[in-house]
């Protein structure tokens, strides 16, 4: 969804010396995924330091706060669906991302693949992802064939048939969506880059390649936040083809003992707990690839509209 | 395994699907008046939303750039929540623990006020894109503060809001189909009663609905590029 | 009625640690015309702008016929100086007829009828009546500047503020605003003007004002400044203005 959020500004240097927001930001994140990946091995391996779902300290513990312990009771279960709503994510944009560049190149430089790409493009922009993943899942039974491929479902790290679904599904839909950040970003662009590139004598392939790629990657980042955070909150419509994700299993917990506040509370903190790691990591990586004098693209924005 | 959610099936059912059978194309377009019935809530529901969307959030893009230092951050931080939920949970928490009701109206409030925190931002880079010069030329001439928002700013920020609007038109209009969560019978969750009801017409009755949005979506966007053409200012970038 | 119409006192003002004017001392009566030079930086449009109280000063009084401006309401002020400024920032959704009609409904109340009127004879003075209807952007800049000076003078200011009003424009386009500029000062407008446009400084100016780091360094009518200045510093920036001019047309 094309220029939904602003990115966030990066890191703040106090004079070379650190910012104590940042420090506490920085620990808590190391304690949130310390945390997480403690749990996710746990599980994966059985139980490696207590059964599985089961908080590493018994809930009771926090008595003398029940919003803890109510947290500390069904915190790993969520954490169990937060993996998967990462693993979505991470495979939504990974596997979108060579398939948007193929998309975005044959949109700006393409003659008829151009109109294929667009067709593409349009048609997956223009309907909901929820329809998108019906098709898939209950209209292509896509299910059934996946469940047939070794390993699915019965070893415990390979997920089950609905995640492959899912991740499908999400690597078609965000190919489109990167696309089209990718072609604004391709456009901007100076196309005098182009035309030095092929003056040099590379070919068009190769001009776009080593010349014109490089320079719309960078411009495309805050495109790319956006998609990253697009996708961690849109996986959740996972749930609804019965993938075990994090708002699967809040809403699961409360159909049973209604504490439906509390619990998409604390599935809310997961949620903004990964948009603002993901936002941090985009804006740390477009400040290490920023090229010297050169604008980024939202501060060339911003001085065009002075 | 983990209980589904409410309207969720717990177990996924396979379609053996001979695509394209006539039949089932038949049995869609037999009830075609129930999914274009849902059209109409998925229609009145956008509608809605966004009209919602704008009350909220233009007032809350001028408090952001003119409030005062609560206001905005009150503003701010309630854009931050809204923007960083998945519309689902926001769906839910409306119908389930602030229990409004009936779905519809639910629909509005979550799908709305989700509007209202990205309108915001759309109206306040719109108005921040408005040069420094314009507000200092309209107080140069004795106009108020106030009358200068008013008669200078806002008309240029509003205009030049048209491309980012168009946008979140569009996917408030896609969003509708999450209220398949709390049962509303728009198209989505028709075109699943459907379905479910006869398993071997999925991938046809849902590529029906998806030509649907997507007429929906390809004839908004036109209108409002037809809007933006009307409102171009003469010479101008917008 | 002998008090000058514009008399500055001490006026200063800071942003943050840097003071950048130190106390400036100047008057102006009615129909004079002064210009002010100075280096970039050295407070020429912080002194404008503390006049029409764009800027708020922090210290000094700044006495419009009379009458102390920090006691007045800052829109009536506003009302009776005129600003036109470097960017011509006119108002970009509107015609050069509405750019000039907005303060008149807005500001003086007038009805459509009036305003209408006033508009088309603002627009005529600066030789525009047949440009009314377009838009900013479909004009040149010295075509917008015009436009700036009409909507300046609709409102029946007192006084003029010039704040380099030439010098965003392309070289073959300042003569039009300059001669714009002339016939208002030929018609008595009171007028503050910074410029480097050394024709007009000898033209039309009854002073110089020489600013340099905050205060007036020195002053004078111009033929006297340019001929005879006293202090080093305004005699080199005087001679750097005229070799680049002499670049510039030869
Ligand atoms: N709003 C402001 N905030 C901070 N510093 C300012 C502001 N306006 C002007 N200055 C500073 O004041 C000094 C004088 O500026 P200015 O009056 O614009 O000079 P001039 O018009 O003679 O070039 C400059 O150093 C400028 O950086
Ligand atoms: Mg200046």
């Amino acid at each position: 969804m094309a220029e939904r959020e602003s990115r966030t500004g990066g890191s703040i240097d106090v004079g070379g010396r650190y910012d104590p927001i940042e420090v506490l930001g920085i620990l808590a994140a190391a304690l949130f995924w310390g945390w997480l990946g403690l749990r996710w091995l746990n599980d994966w391996f059985g139980g490696l330091f207590v059964r599985e779902g089961q908080a590493f300290l018994p809930p009771s513990t926090f008595e003398f706060l029940p919003a803890l312990a109510f947290a500390v009771e069904f915190a790993p279960e969520l954490a169990a669906g937060v993996w998967l709503t990462v693993l979505l994510t991470i495979v939504g944009i990974a596997l979108g991302f060579p398939i948007a560049i193929v998309l975005a190149g044959a949109r700006v430089y393409g003659r008829t693949t151009r109109w294929v790409a667009l067709g593409y493009i349009e048609l997956v922009r223009g309907t909901p992802l929820l329809a998108q993943l019906f098709v898939l899942y209950y209209g292509l039974g896509l299910s059934s064939f996946i469940r047939e491929l070794p390993g699915v479902g019965t070893v415990s790290v390979i997920p089950e048939q609905a995640v492959w679904v899912a991740m499908i599904g999400f690597t078609i839909n965000s190919a489109a969506y990167q696309a089209e950040y990718l072609r604004g970003a391709i456009e901007s662009v100076d196309p005098g880059q182009l035309r030095a590139a092929r003056a040099i004598g590379l070919s068009q392939i190769d001009g776009i390649r080593y010349v014109v790629l490089p320079q719309a990657l960078r411009y495309a980042i805050p495109g790319w936040t956006n998609e990253l955070i697009y996708l961690i909150k849109y996986s959740s419509l996972a749930a609804f083809i019965t993938v075990p994700e994090l708002f699967n299993r809040a809403s699961s917990i409360a159909s049973e003992n209604f504490r439906y506040l509390a619990l998409f509370s604390l599935a809310g903190l997961f949620y903004l707990a990964l948009v603002l790691t993901a936002t941090n990591l985009t804006s740390r990586l477009e400040d290490r690839v920023a090229i010297p004098g050169l604008a980024r693209r939202d501060e060339r924005l911003r001085e065009r509209s002075q | 395994m983990i209980p589904a959610i409410p309207f969720v099936p717990s177990t996924p059912f396979v379609s053996l699907v001979p695509l394209g059978a006539l039949a089932d194309w038949g049995f869609v377009l037999g009830n075609a008046d129930y999914l274009v019935g849902g059209l109409a809530i998925t229609i009145a529901l956008t509608v809605a939303s966004i009209l919602l969307g704008f009350a909220a959030g233009f007032p809350a893009g001028l408090i952001e750039v003119y409030g005062g230092h609560y206001s905005e951050a009150f503003v701010a931080s309630l854009g931050v929540f809204f923007r960083g939920t998945p519309i689902v949970v926001i769906i839910i928490v409306m119908f389930f623990v602030v229990g409004i009701s009936p779905a519809f109206l639910a629909a509005t409030f979550a799908l709305g006020l989700r509007s209202a925190a990205y309108q915001s931002q759309i109206f306040r880079g719109a108005i921040e894109s408005v040069s420094g010069g314009q507000m200092e030329a309209a107080r140069a001439v004795g106009l108020s503060r106030l009358q200068a928002i008013r008669h200078v700013i806002v008309p240029q920020a509003l205009r030049r809001s048209i491309p980012g609007f168009q946008n979140e038109f569009t996917i408030v209009l896609k969003d509708t189909s999450i209220a398949f969560a709390i049962g509303l019978a728009e198209l989505l969750t028709r075109s699943y009663d459907l379905f479910v009801q006869r398993t071997t017409a999925v991938l046809e009755i849902v590529l029906f609905i998806s030509l649907l949005y997507f007429l929906l979506t390809f004839s908004t966007n036109r209108v409002l590029d037809a809007l933006r053409e009307r409102f171009v200012i003469p010479g101008g970038e917008g | 009625m002998s008090d000058p119409l514009l008399s500055v006192r001490d006026l200063r003002k800071s942003f943050g640690e840097e003071e950048v004017l130190r106390g400036i001392d100047f008057e102006m009566e009615r129909r004079d015309v002064q210009v002010l030079m100075g280096p970039s930086g050295s407070g020429k449009s912080t002194l404008l702008r503390c006049v029409n109280r764009l800027s708020e000063p922090d210290d000094g009084t700044i006495t419009l016929d009379g009458e102390d401006t920090a006691a007045m309401d800052e829109n009536d002020l506003r009302r009776q100086v005129g600003m036109v400024f470097q960017g011509f920032n006119l108002f970009a959704h509107l015609t050069a007829r509405k750019n000039v009609s907005l303060g008149l409904r807005r500001v003086r109340g007038f009805s459509k009828s009036e305003t209408e009127e006033r508009a088309e004879e603002e627009l005529e003075r600066v030789g525009l009546a047949d440009q009314a209807d377009s838009y900013p952007a479909e004009l040149s800049g010295g075509q917008q500047q015009r436009v700036g000076i009409a909507r300046a003078l609709a409102m029946d200011p007192k006084l003029l503020l010039f704040d380099e009003p030439t010098s965003a424009l392309d070289p073959e386009l300042i003569g039009e605003v300059l001669s714009v500029m002339g016939e208002l000062a030929d018609d008595g407008m009171t007028m503050l003007v910074v410029t480097h446009e050394m024709g007009f400084a000898r033209e039309a100016a009854t002073d110089l004002l020489f600013l340099d780091d905050g205060t007036i360094l020195e002053r004078g009518p111009p033929t006297q400044l340019f001929e005879s200045p006293e202090h080093e510093r305004t005699a080199t920036f005087l001679r750097r203005l005229t070799d680049l001019e002499a670049g510039q047309h030869g």
